[in-house]
């Protein structure tokens, strides 16, 4: 591993630009997400940065069941994301469909059918302090090596 | 006479300002703002459709999830009007602790909603203030119910949950704390120059618009309309609860309007929690066929569920009239009209608290 | 003289603590909060009265693991974490936060009753629903395959082209008849009521 890799590692890891997109969730993971960037827990300082643009962002938070309006949209915006990126899908609706996923609701769940998923968190909505802890693990393993990383997502 | 128009701007749907997609159409001629329109649909679920044929212990789980800022006054909504329906009464410790949770939710959704004014004007600081200070609520609510947000605490016949003596010297000392802290942060938005600047008779709703097109909630009483759900419940009259009015109708009214209802909200909690009675919190009792409306004070207006249930107790027909509809409708019809700048639209769109989730469903 | 004390002002140590070391609480969660139902080690009997209250789809079930036990398990992705199987189950198999400690010192219950609702108009005798059902298989295991039956102790039974239910207190609110039906004649209801039992 070169130095510049090295380099480029902890980087990386200590400065994630996070974009959430809304793809028909109750609001209650919103706000959680929200929660986080409060003084209480205070995401900036672990160099998370919550910026809602797809163009800029490293990791997609994605919340919500897959509305109907949202199937062409979802991959539209994953394309917009410069590489590396990765998406992590917050609460129960995007991995089952939560309390939706009944015959009749207008929704396609789960969100991997659409665009690939790196990690999720589970609950309904999951408490700030697991969306900061899988945030922060996940982007250890996710970004490291990049460049020498064999098999690439398509 | 040919309409000018320079350039039609869409905002949305994946916007910094908004917490939930919605996009808002304007048709701009320079720097002002002719006409606007909002365009909704990105979260339709079809919630009321997979409301029907199941009992009241999976309803209310969805009716929760219309809306997770405001999950409590759906849950009672749903379940008042269960209980209209199948006459049950409510012990009286019941209704008390569904007023307190009811006012503590008020709190969180009103210091978001103005957490997100300010985030949208720029000042940021003011912002993360009140945010922080809406995780001292979020904490009571924890304690008390056992979760942040979705607590499903209210059931037919009463509540899920007793609190006992400690859990409500706990819920005192956050409202202390609120009390202590909020008029620095009201002062500080009161007075601030620059936030005037943005707020005071920008987005103006005239009583005669805000008749027109219906408003509710915050917004309707920003703009001198007394209209509250709370006047016609009795205990809410007991403990202390008033109307509160202003009769500017702009942004800087609604927002200040909310700090009023904020300090109104633990006065009122603080009476409950001194005067709750003894006794028991959930006397079961089956539900039963019939059909009625059910109107109560969300944080955001009145809230309305019209349901019908057959004999069993399972819904045969359901539907929810929110208030953002109306309050998002005059907003791109009144509030949003002729407005001087691009950079207003946002923070006017913003200051009516739309809920997309809760008028889309 | 000015520019040193600002890079004495700049370079101090604990400025650069503070700076580059997390400064707000540990991410912790309280003991009061309603996490994922967890095991306490009580013996389940698969009475399967969690999976029945569950609001949410396929968020528990429970399973028989090779020593023969049975033992619910909670399905994440799905699950709500709104307590309900914590608070009605009989033996106290679940736990999660401070549910368990409230439903003892308040006496919390849930009562619960099933029904099974036939609608005459829709049913064409095919027996699938009595074949189906776990109790009458408990009850009666040479059933008929057209869902005729001697006994009359079983849950429904299919009488003159028409299913009749015979006893409804023996239902468990599983809804299989109603998945196997195919016509959408069998609903199965189930009331459940939010008590508190004793004194207070």
């Amino acid at each position: 591993m070169t130095l510049l890799q090295i380099l480029k590692n902890i980087v990386r890891k200590h400065s994630i630009h996070v974009c959430y997109v809304n793809t028909g969730s109750c609001n209650g993971c919103d706000i959680e997400i929200l929660a986080c960037l409060s003084p209480r827990y205070d995401i900036e300082q672990y160099g998370i940065y919550v910026h809602n643009n797809p163009r800029e962002a490293d990791i997609i938070l994605v919340t919500g069941t897959m509305s109907a309006q949202w199937i062409d949209k979802l991959p539209d915006i994953w394309d917009k994301v410069p590489e590396p990126k990765a998406v992590i899908v917050i609460g129960n609706c995007p991995i089952s469909g939560c309390a939706f996923d009944r015959p009749g609701a207008l929704i396609d769940p789960p969100v991997s059918k659409h665009i690939p998923v790196s990690a999720v968190v589970p609950g309904c909505p999951p408490r700030p302090t697991e969306i900061i802890s899988t945030i922060l693990n996940s982007a250890d393993i996710l970004f490291e090596n990049y460049e020498t990383k064999t098999e690439r997502k398509p | 006479m040919k309409k000018i128009v320079d350039v039609s701007l869409p905002i949305g749907p994946v916007h910094p300002c908004f917490k939930e997609p919605a996009r808002i159409k304007c048709e701009t001629a320079g720097e002002r703002v002719i006409r606007t329109e909002v365009e909704l649909g990105y979260v339709k679920k079809g919630i009321e459709k997979i409301m029907i044929g199941r009992p009241w212990q999976e309803i209310i789980f969805l009716a929760e999830r219309v809306c997770g800022i405001c999950s409590v006054v759906h849950n009672t909504a749903i379940i008042g009007a269960l209980e209209k329906i199948s006459n049950i009464t409510v012990p009286m410790r019941a209704m008390y602790l569904r007023i307190i949770l009811n006012e503590l939710d008020r709190m969180q959704s009103h210091l978001l909603a103005n957490y997100s004014y300010c985030y949208t004007i720029e000042h940021e600081t003011l912002a993360m203030y009140l945010l922080n200070l809406r995780e001292t609520v979020m904490d009571a609510i924890e304690i008390m119910t056992g979760t942040r947000i979705m607590a499903a605490y209210i059931v037919p016949g009463g509540v899920r949950t007793d609190i006992n003596r400690e859990i409500a010297t706990k819920i005192c000392e956050a409202l202390d704390h609120i009390e202590a802290e909020l008029p620095r942060f009201v002062q500080m938005f009161a007075t601030g120059p620059l936030i005037a600047l943005r707020s005071k008779g920008i987005g103006i709703l005239s009583v005669k618009d805000a008749k027109e097109s219906g408003v509710v909630g915050p917004t309707a009483r920003a703009s001198g309309i007394a209209r509250d759900a709370r006047e016609h419940e009795l205990l809410y009259t007991e403990l202390g609860w008033h109307m509160i009015i202003r009769q500017d109708g702009d942004n800087f009214s609604r927002i200040m309007l909310r700090f009023d209802e904020l300090f109104q909200s633990v006065h009122i909690i603080k009476n409950a929690l001194a005067v709750i009675p003894e006794g028991p919190v959930r006397l079961g009792n089956r539900i039963t066929s019939g059909r009625t409306k059910h109107t109560v004070e969300a944080p955001r207006g009145e809230l309305t569920y019209d349901v019908e249930l057959d004999e069993n107790g399972q819904v045969i027909m359901i539907s929810i009239q929110t208030p953002s509809i109306m309050n998002v409708d005059a907003g791109s019809h009144a509030m949003m009209k002729n407005l001087s700048s691009i950079a207003d639209v946002t923070s006017t769109f913003i200051s009516a608290d739309p809920c997309i989730a809760c008028a889309e469903r | 003289m000015g520019a040193l004390s600002y890079f004495k002002e700049f370079f101090r140590i604990e400025w650069f603590k503070k700076f580059i070391a997390a400064k707000t609480e540990p991410l912790q969660v309280p003991a009061y909060f309603r996490n994922f139902p967890e095991l306490t080690g009580n013996e389940c009997t698969h009475c399967l009265e969690c999976k029945m209250i569950c609001p949410a789809p396929g968020a528990i079930d429970v399973f028989q693991h090779e020593d023969g036990q049975w033992r619910p398990q909670i399905i994440r992705g799905h699950c709500f974490r709104c307590g309900y199987c914590v608070e009605i189950c009989p033996e106290e198999v679940l736990t999660s936060g401070g549910i368990l400690a409230k439903r003892h010192e308040q006496n919390l219950a849930f009562t619960h009753e099933y029904k099974v609702l036939m609608n005459s108009m829709l049913c064409m005798g095919c027996g699938n629903c009595c074949t189906a059902c776990p109790v009458n298989r408990e009850i009666e295991p040479n059933m008929g395959s057209g869902g005729t039956s001697v006994s009359t102790n079983v849950l429904m039974r299919v009488e003159k082209g028409k299913n009749t239910v015979l006893h409804n207190d023996l239902c468990k609110g599983c809804k299989i008849c109603e998945d196997t039906c195919p016509n959408g004649a069998v609903h199965v209801i189930r009331h459940v009521e939010a008590i508190q039992t004793g004194e207070y």
